[in-house]
């Protein structure tokens, strides 16, 4: 286990995202209750899916093991996922989240 | 049948979350928003994901994939995957949003009422 290939880009990405907002883009997403009732639910449907392609009785994705940390959970999802997948969909909601304040601003001036 | 298996994943998740375009303000209708806010994401992602698959962090089972690759060694699915789960987060949160605001309004139609 070096951590290096997977652990370490995805605890970079999260740092990446919450630099990207509160940094550059300060949209206030991390203040809305909509964003982490989402939040909630896109982990649910993680565990589901990601579930589904990782499990090691039939994975889809196959992970060398000396890029992670080696904790598989829950089921046998990779840890790193989550961090992988809070990044990629929380910097789409931040991007959303500029252009609808940008176009309701707009509307009010 | 199994080449299709991440294929159908990705599709079950479309399938699962189109109804969430009818909750809120919706997604799909704000087709240059929506490309906006998934597509930069996406990019930076998909050289993660390329970068990951040339030093063998991870790989793809090839039972369960079409086998159609781009360059790069990047199978489809993988594009796919990039544009399907944000679009999926992007319908919850903008659903969850909408229902939000609906409650907010109610309540304060009420309380104006009482």
């Amino acid at each position: 286990m070096t951590g290096l290939g997977y652990t370490l880009p995805a605890v970079v990405a999260v740092l990446a995202v919450c630099a990207l907002e509160l940094v550059v883009l300060r949209t206030g997403l991390f203040r809305r209750p909509a964003y982490w009732i989402s939040m909630a639910i896109v982990l649910g449907f993680q565990v589901i899916v990601d579930g589904w392609l990782t499990k090691l009785s039939a994975p889809i994705v196959i992970y060398d093991e000396q890029h992670t940390t080696g904790i598989r959970f829950p089921l046998d999802i990779p840890v790193e996922d989550f961090l992988f997948g809070w990044a990629l969909v929380t910097a789409v909601l931040l991007l959303w989240e500029r252009m609808r304040l940008r176009d309701r601003d707009g509307v009010a001036r | 049948m199994d080449r299709w298996q991440y294929l159908m994943v990705l599709g079950a998740c479309l399938l699962i979350t189109a109804p969430l375009e009818w909750l809120g303000g919706g997604v799909y209708r704000k087709p240059w928003r929506a490309a906006c806010a998934v597509l930069p994401v996406a990019a930076v992602f998909i050289v993660w994901d390329v970068v990951a698959i040339a030093a063998d962090v991870w790989t793809y089972n090839p039972r369960y994939v079409t086998g159609i690759e781009l360059p790069a060694s990047l199978p489809v699915e993988e594009l796919l995957f990039f544009l399907v789960i944000p679009l999926c987060g992007l319908l919850t949160y903008v659903a969850v949003d909408g229902i939000l605001a609906r409650l907010v309004r109610l309540r304060a139609d009420k309380a104006r009422s009482s």
